[in-house]
C-alpha cells in the first residue's frame, strides 16, 4: 500500500500545513475584530453572547460526532465539559500569575482536553458495546457522578464552584477552538473515518461485514467528542472566570443533545447554526422575565413536532457549492485475487436447537458453489457462521489458511471474505456512492490524524476509493445512481448495490444471500448472468444461497443441499438434481415414495 | 444493628416510592420504547396538585386525615391521568414514527415545560407540604417506624398487586404486553394500539401522581424541580430491574432504596447520588439487560 501512494514525507508536511493556512490566517482577523468591537462597551453584551455561541459551537459539533455521524446515544456530554474545565481551571489557578504569551493557557486548555478524553475512554470502553438506550443511560449516570465527584472535592471548590479562574479566553480564542472544531469535524466526516462513523451509525452488522471495527470506531468517536467538549470547558472556564458544578447538570448535556437533534443529526452546519439558536433564543426571550423558559421549552416541542428531521435533515451547506463533484465513470482493473474458504464439521445450537450440524464446506478459489435447501434449513446461519456473526459451537473454519475462532467479523472480512443479506442492509440514510465507499474503508490506510491535516496520503486514498467505488457502481449498472440515497433505489438496484458494496471490499470470496429474492424471473436470469460474469471479471470465488432450484442448476459449479442444518448431499448440478433425499426435501417424503421409480429414471426434478 | 434496621426501614420507604415512579417509566418504555424524560415532572405535578388542593382550596392540611388524604390524591390522579393523556397525545403521537431520539428531545421538552411552567405559576420556592399526620406510628425497640412510611409501604404494596393484576390479568393488560412485545403484529390482531399507549400513559401519570404524594409527605416539601431527582433516580431503578418489565421496576426501585439510604447512613448523603448512578453503571456492565431482563438477539 506504501508504495501505491508513496510521496517523501516533506512533501507530505508540506501540503499539510498548506490546508491550515486559511485556517491560521483567519486568527488575525478574529483578533483585529476583536480589537475593534468586542473592547467597545457598546459591544460588550452582544460579545457575550457570541461568545457563549462559540463555547455551544464547539460542544454541540463535537458531540455531533457521536450522536449524529456515529449514532451513539450520548447525553452526558456536560460530564466531559466539565472535566475539561475543572482540570484546566485548577491547572491555571496553580499556574504562574504571569502567562503573557498564553503558553501555558495553551497547555492547561491541552490538559483539560486530555483529561476529558481519559474520561471519554474509560467511559466508553465499557460502555460502548450496550446499545442505544443503555449506553444514554449510562452517560447519563457518568455525567451525575462527574458532578457529585466535583461537588464532594476540595481541590475543585465543593459546591461553591472555582473562581477566580483568570480571564484569559476571548472572542478570539473561542472562535478559533470553534473554528478549528468545525474544520476538524468536517475533514474527519469527508474521509474515510467519517463514512466509518456514519456505517456504524446506519447498520453495525453490515458495517462489520465490510471490515469496519465498529467498536473501535464508536470509542474513536466518543473520545474525539470528548477532547473537545473539554476545550470547550476549558474555555467556559477562561472566559467566566468561575466554575460551579451546578453549570453541569444533566440539563447542560440535554440542550447539547437538542441542539444536535435540532440542526439534523450528523449535520454540521445544522449543528453549528442550531447551537447559536438555542443559545439565543433564551436570550431574545429574557424580556419576558420567568415565561421566557416555559415558553422556550414549548419552542423546542414544536420545532422538533414540526420538523422532526432537524433544521438541516443530513445536509451540509457545503453540500449546495455549484462545484461539488459530480459522477464521471472511469475503467480500472481490479486485481485477481485467491482464495479458499475451508469448514469443518462445524455445528451450532442456538439452546437445544442445533441449526446446522456437522456441516464441511471447501470452496476454490474462483469457484461458484451454491447453497440451497427449503426454508429454515440453516443457510443464512452457514453464513453468518463463515462471517464470523456467531462463533461455531463445534469445529473449526479457516478463512484464506486462517483460524477465524476469536476473530470479529470485520477482521473475517480482511481476510477476504464479504457477504450481502438476505433482508438488504444498506447504510440507508447513505447514497450509493458513499455505500460503496465504505467497502474500500479497510483498503486505506490514512489516519485519522492525516485526515484532519490534509495529508498527501488521504487526498490520494480518496481519489482512488472514488474511483474504485465508481467503477464497480457502473459494473453494476448504477453510475445513474450514484448520488441517490440507498433507500430510495428500487429493490433491485438495492440488491445489486449491496453486491456493489461487497465487492468493493477487494473480496477473496463472496457471499450472496439470495440475491435473486423478491424478483422476477427474467430478472433473476439476468442476476444469475451477472453473477457469473462477476466471478470471471473480479476472479472472485462465490457461494451463493438460492431457494429457486433451477436457477442454480445453470449458474454454479456445485451445489450442497441443506436441511434442518444437515448437509444431505453434495455435488454436481445434475447429481443433486436426481437425488432422492433432495427431492424427499423439497417435495415430501410420501410424492419421493410414490415416484421412486421416474426419480430414478431423472425425469423428476424438483 | 437498630440502626442498621432503621436505614432498611427508610430504604424500604423510599424505594417503595422510587418503583411507584419506575413503573411508569417502564410500563412507557415497554409499549413505546421511549424513554419517557417528562415522568419526573409529571410525579412533581401530582405532588403540587396535592399541595393546591390541600393548602389552598380545602383547609385538609390544617388539619390531616386519613379521609382528607385519600380525598387529595384521587383529584391528583385525576390531573396527572389527564397529564399523561394529552402529553402523550400533543407530544409523543406525532413523532411515533420519527427516529428514538426525536421523541427523547421532545420528552425533554416537556420536562422542561412542566418544570418552568411550575416555576411560574407555583413559584420557585419550595411550599410545605403536609396531608398526612405525622409522627411515630410504631415501635420496635429502638426502630421506629414514622406515619408516613407505614402509609408508603401498605399504598405502595396495594398499587402493585392492582398493577400487577392489570397488566396479568385483564384483557387490556394482555393487549398491553403484546403491543410491547411487538406493536406491528398486535394492530395486525385487532389490537387498538393507540388506545393501549394511552391507556399505558394514564395508568404510569396515575402511579407517579400518588407518588408523589408520598414523596412530598415524607420530606414535607414541594418545589417545582422536585421531580428531577427522584424522576432520573426512578428511571435508573427501572433500567436496573430490566427495563420494559413490571416486577423488575418494583426490585430495582427497592434495591435503589435500600443502597442509597445505607450509603448515605453509613458513609455521607452527599454521595447517595453517585451511588445511585455507580450501581447502575456497574449493572449495565456485567448483565446489561438489568436484572429481571432478558436479552435479545437481533436477527441477521
Amino acid at each position: 500500500m506504501a508504495g501505491l501512494f508513496g510521496g517523501s514525507a516533506l512533501a507530505n508536511t508540506k501540503r499539510a500545513a498548506l490546508n491550515w493556512v486559511p485556517f491560521v490566517a483567519a486568527i488575525p482577523l478574529l483578533w483585529v475584530i476583536q480589537h475593534f468591537f468586542a473592547e467597545q462597551p457598546d459591544w460588550e453584551y452582544a460579545f457575550q453572547n457570541i461568545n457563549h455561541i462559540g463555547i455551544a459551537i464547539i460542544l454541540a459539533v463535537s458531540l455531533n460526532l457521536v450522536n449524529g455521524l456515529t449514532g451513539q446515544f450520548s447525553i452526558g456530554h456536560a460530564g466531559f465539559m466539565a472535566v475539561g474545565g475543572y482540570v484546566s481551571a485548577v491547572l491555571l489557578m496553580r499556574g504562574p500569575t504571569d502567562d503573557p504569551y498564553r503558553l501555558f493557557f495553551i497547555c492547561s486548555i491541552a490538559g483539560g482536553a486530555g483529561a476529558a478524553a481519559l474520561a471519554g475512554w474509560l467511559v466508553g470502553k465499557p460502555s460502548l458495546r450496550l446499545r442505544g438506550d443503555y449506553l444514554a443511560i449510562v452517560t447519563l449516570g457518568f455525567g451525575e457522578i462527574i458532578r457529585v465527584v466535583i461537588e464532594n472535592t476540595r481541590l475543585f471548590g465543593g459546591a461553591i464552584g472555582l473562581s477566580p479562574i483568570p480571564r484569559y479566553a476571548d472572542f478570539t480564542w473561542i472562535w478559533t477552538a470553534a473554528i478549528a472544531t468545525i474544520l476538524i469535524s468536517k475533514r474527519l466526516r469527508d474521509s474515510t473515518h467519517g463514512r466509518a462513523f456514519l456505517s456504524v451509525r446506519e447498520d453495525e452488522v453490515a458495517a462489520e461485514a465490510m471490515g469496519v471495527d465498529t467498536t473501535g470506531y464508536k470509542v474513536r468517536a466518543f473520545v474525539i467528542s470528548a477532547g473537545l467538549a473539554g476545550v470547550a470547558g476549558a474555555l467556559s472556564g477562561a472566559f467566566e472566570g468561575n466554575l460551579s458544578p451546578q453549570s453541569f447538570t444533566f440539563v447542560r448535556s440535554f440542550e447539547i443533545v437538542a441542539m444536535v437533534v435540532l440542526g439534523g443529526m450528523g449535520s454540521i452546519t445544522g449543528s453549528t447554526l442550531a447551537a447559536a439558536v438555542l443559545t439565543l433564543l433564551p436570550e431574545y426571550l429574557r424580556a419576558l422575565a420567568n415565561l421566557r423558559m416555559v415558553i422556550y421549552s414549548v419552542l423546542l416541542v414544536v420545532l422538533m413536532l414540526v420538523r422532526p428531521r432537524g433544521l438541516f435533515g443530513t445536509r451540509e451547506v457545503w453540500d449546495l457549492l455549484p462545484w461539488r463533484k459530480r459522477a464521471r465513470p472511469l475503467p480500472r482493473k481490479v486485481e485477481l485475487s485467491e482464495a479458499l474458504i475451508d469448514v469443518r464439521h462445524a455445528t451450532i445450537r442456538f439452546g437445544g436447537l442445533t441449526a446446522v450440524s456437522d456441516f464441511s464446506l471447501q470452496v476454490e478459489p474462483r469457484e461458484l458453489v451454491a447453497l440451497i435447501g427449503p426454508n429454515g434449513a440453516g443457510k443464512t446461519t452457514v453464513f453468518n457462521l463463515l462471517t464470523g456473526v456467531y462463533p461455531p459451537t463445534e469445529g473449526t473454519i479457516l478463512v484464506a489458511g486462517r483460524d477465524t475462532r476469536g476473530l470479529a467479523p470485520h477482521d473475517i472480512a480482511h481476510l477476504g471474505l464479504a457477504r450481502t443479506f438476505q433482508n438488504i442492509r444498506l447504510f440507508r440514510e447513505l447514497t450509493a456512492f458513499d455505500n460503496v465507499r465504505l467497502g474500500c474503508h479497510h483498503l486505506t490506510r490514512e489516519s485519522m490524524g492525516a485526515a484532519v491535516r490534509k495529508g498527501q496520503l488521504s487526498e490520494v486514498e480518496e481519489k482512488w476509493v472514488a474511483q474504485r467505488a465508481e467503477e464497480l457502481l457502473g459494473v453494476m449498472g448504477l453510475l445513474h445512481r450514484r448520488d441517490d440515497l440507498a433507500k430510495n433505489l428500487p429493490y433491485g438496484e438495492q440488491r445489486r448495490l449491496e453486491i456493489a458494496r461487497a465487492l468493493a471490499t477487494g473480496p477473496k470470496a463472496l457471499l450472496l444471500d439470495e440475491p435473486a429474492a423478491g424478483t422476477n424471473a427474467k430478472e433473476k436470469a439476468e442476476l444469475m448472468q451477472l453473477i457469473r460474469s462477476i466471478r470471471d471479471r473480479f476472479g472472485v470465488a462465490i457461494v451463493l444461497i438460492e431457494h429457486d432450484m433451477k436457477l442454480v442448476m445453470n449458474v454454479s459449479e456445485r451445489i450442497l443441499v441443506l436441511d434442518h442444518g444437515v448437509t444431505i448431499a453434495e455435488g454436481l448440478p445434475r447429481e443433486i438434481q436426481t437425488n432422492a433425499r433432495v427431492i424427499e426435501a423439497y417435495l415430501g417424503e410420501k410424492y419421493a415414495r410414490e415416484h421412486a421409480t421416474q426419480i430414478a429414471a431423472g425425469q423428476v426434478k424438483p | 444493628m437498630a440502626e442498621f434496621f432503621q436505614h432498611v426501614i427508610d430504604g424500604i420507604s423510599v424505594g417503595a416510592i422510587y418503583a411507584l415512579i419506575a413503573l411508569g417509566y417502564t410500563m412507557v418504555y415497554g409499549v413505546l420504547k421511549l424513554i419517557n424524560f417528562a415522568h419526573g415532572d409529571v410525579f412533581m405535578v401530582g405532588a403540587m396538585m396535592g399541595w393546591y388542593m390541600s393548602a389552598r382550596w380545602t383547609g385538609e392540611a390544617r388539619n390531616p386525615n386519613i379521609g382528607g388524604a385519600l380525598l387529595v390524591t384521587l383529584f391528583s390522579m385525576l390531573v396527572c391521568g389527564c397529564l399523561g393523556f394529552v402529553i402523550e397525545r400533543a407530544a409523543y403521537r406525532p413523532l411515533r414514527n420519527a427516529p428514538r431520539l426525536n421523541s427523547l428531545i421532545t420528552a425533554i421538552g416537556v420536562s422542561f415545560f412542566l418544570e418552568y411552567g411550575g416555576q411560574y405559576l407555583f413559584g420557585p420556592n419550595p411550599r410545605v407540604f403536609g396531608v398526612l399526620p405525622r409522627g411515630t406510628a410504631l415501635h420496635f425497640g429502638p426502630v421506629s417506624l414514622g406515619y408516613v412510611d407505614v402509609v408508603t409501604i401498605i399504598v405502595s404494596v396495594a398499587l402493585m398487586i392492582v398493577l400487577q393484576r392489570i397488566v396479568f390479568h385483564t384483557r387490556m393488560g394482555t393487549a398491553m404486553r403484546a403491543v410491547s412485545f411487538n406493536a406491528s403484529v398486535a394492530a395486525l390482531m385487532g389490537v387498538n394500539t393507540d388506545k393501549v399507549i394511552s391507556f399505558t400513559f394514564v395508568l404510569g401519570s396515575v402511579l407517579a401522581a400518588v407518588a408523589g404524594i408520598l414523596y412530598a409527605s415524607k420530606y414535607p416539601s414541594v418545589q417545582p424541580l422536585m421531580g428531577l431527582m427522584p424522576g432520573l433516580k426512578a428511571f435508573v431503578a427501572a433500567v436496573l430491574g430490566g427495563i420494559g418489565n413490571v416486577p423488575g421496576a418494583m426490585l430495582g426501585g427497592l434495591v435503589l432504596g435500600l443502597a442509597e439510604q445505607i450509603v448515605s447512613g453509613y458513609l455521607s448523603s452527599s454521595w447517595r447520588d453517585a451511588v445511585a448512578f455507580g450501581i447502575l453503571i456497574l449493572v449495565l456492565l456485567v448483565r446489561p439487560t438489568g436484572l429481571l431482563g432478558r436479552g435479545e438477539a437481533e436477527k441477521v
